[in-house]
């Protein structure tokens, strides 16, 4: 019973933190989205300890392992928009495709070659543990 | 407006994530696509009904409501993580960089040669970043806010059908690497691919995500130019 309502009420929170973030972007006129102002600031506050890990863990644990749930109902937005990768057929399925396929090769090869700098890759394995737990 | 159709949706919605997420969790097979099988389930039972997109939106306005909440949440992995960030903040800041870069440039050059009309071209130079920042980079450069939606939507659900695999193919088993690939190439979606791998490709997925968003407002301005040169 007390775990639940620690859970809604970080749920809560964590939902009036987003929305703050929101406001702030749009009041300020900010070029960013608000969710990205509301990860910076939740992680600057988790770094100066002014919210703890424990205080938003639960519900903030439960919202990601679940976060692909929110992606479904945008998806299915993709209904709307038959007609125009109809009319415009393989040149845009052609534009989608490349374009994520060579970022891929290029951030996944350049974040291996920069890492992995001589003599420094076996201590690295073993460091590659969450912090703070 | 609370109507029938509107929580029918919701509860399908719901009854059909869960089903396929329970399969997904049983084999954690890379074909049982939890967000592309969802929505295609979704898709084909709205055409059955004959409802059209507008009759679900509500629905999805009410369970995209903690959508900020669950965005926000990736500040905890971020967190845990937060040496490791820090000591490979180079290797991360170029990797994005030039991630991000590669995706706008490819996609806008190739709309253009395919002899798109230029606001589809700008429509789909965003669509490696999340929707509120595509939409918001289309309308600053004179592309269509709502294809920009669109191709973030199709460029994620890519990424997240074959992000994992394509990263197997071209033996990629970091979760360092692939976790910063994932985000760069498709935002939230990738994201989530990330988390159901682990914790670490999920944290740098997140990071990604919001690196790739803020540069590719960065790098915007400059690949307007060149393809207007080039074009």
């Amino acid at each position: 019973m007390q775990q639940t309502l620690i859970f809604f009420c970080q749920l809560g929170a964590l939902a009036a933190f987003a929305w703050t973030a929101d406001q702030v972007v749009k009041i300020c006129g900010l070029p960013i989205p608000g969710n990205v102002l509301g990860i910076i600031v939740l992680f600057t506050l988790l770094c100066t300890g002014i919210v703890k890990e424990s205080h938003i863990s639960a519900a903030a644990g439960f919202l990601l392992r679940h976060l692909v749930f929110f992606f479904v109902p945008v998806a299915v937005g993709l209904m709307n928009w038959g007609g125009v990768f109809y009319d415009y057929g393989w040149a845009l399925l052609a534009a989608i495709v490349v374009s994520a396929a060579l970022p891929l090769l290029v951030v996944s090869k350049l974040a291996r070659a920069l890492r992995h700098r001589p003599g420094q890759g076996g201590e690295r394995q073993k460091e590659e543990k969450p912090c703070g737990q | 407006m609370w109507t029938v159709t509107t929580l029918l949706c919701v509860a399908g919605t719901l009854l059909v994530y869960l089903t396929i997420n329970s399969l997904y969790l049983r084999y954690k097979h890379p074909l049982i696509n939890v967000v592309g099988l969802s929505a295609a389930v979704i898709i084909i039972a709205l055409l059955l009904c004959d409802l059209p997109y507008t009759a679900y939106e509500p629905a999805k306005d009410i369970m995209t409501a903690l959508m900020g909440a669950a965005t926000v949440s990736l500040a905890l992995p971020l967190y845990r993580f937060r040496k490791l960030l820090l000591r490979d903040a180079a290797a991360i800041l170029c990797s994005v960089g030039a991630g991000a870069f590669t995706a706008m440039f490819s996609a806008g050059l190739m709309v253009q040669m395919g002899g798109l009309p230029r606001e589809v071209a700008m429509s789909i130079l965003s669509k490696g970043v999340s929707i509120p920042f595509a939409v918001q980079l289309a309308s600053i450069y004179d592309g269509v806010p709502s294809l920009a939606a669109a191709f973030v939507v199709a460029t994620g659900t890519l990424g997240s059908l074959l992000g994992a695999w394509s990263l197997d193919c071209i033996r990629d088993t970091a979760p360092f690497s692939r976790g910063l690939t994932l985000g760069t190439v498709s935002h939230g979606q990738g994201v989530a691919a990330a988390l159901q791998e682990n914790e670490e490709a999920g944290a740098m997925a997140g990071l990604a995500m919001i690196l790739a968003g803020i540069l590719t407002a960065v790098f915007a301005p400059g690949v307007v130019w060149l393809l207007r040169i080039l074009a």
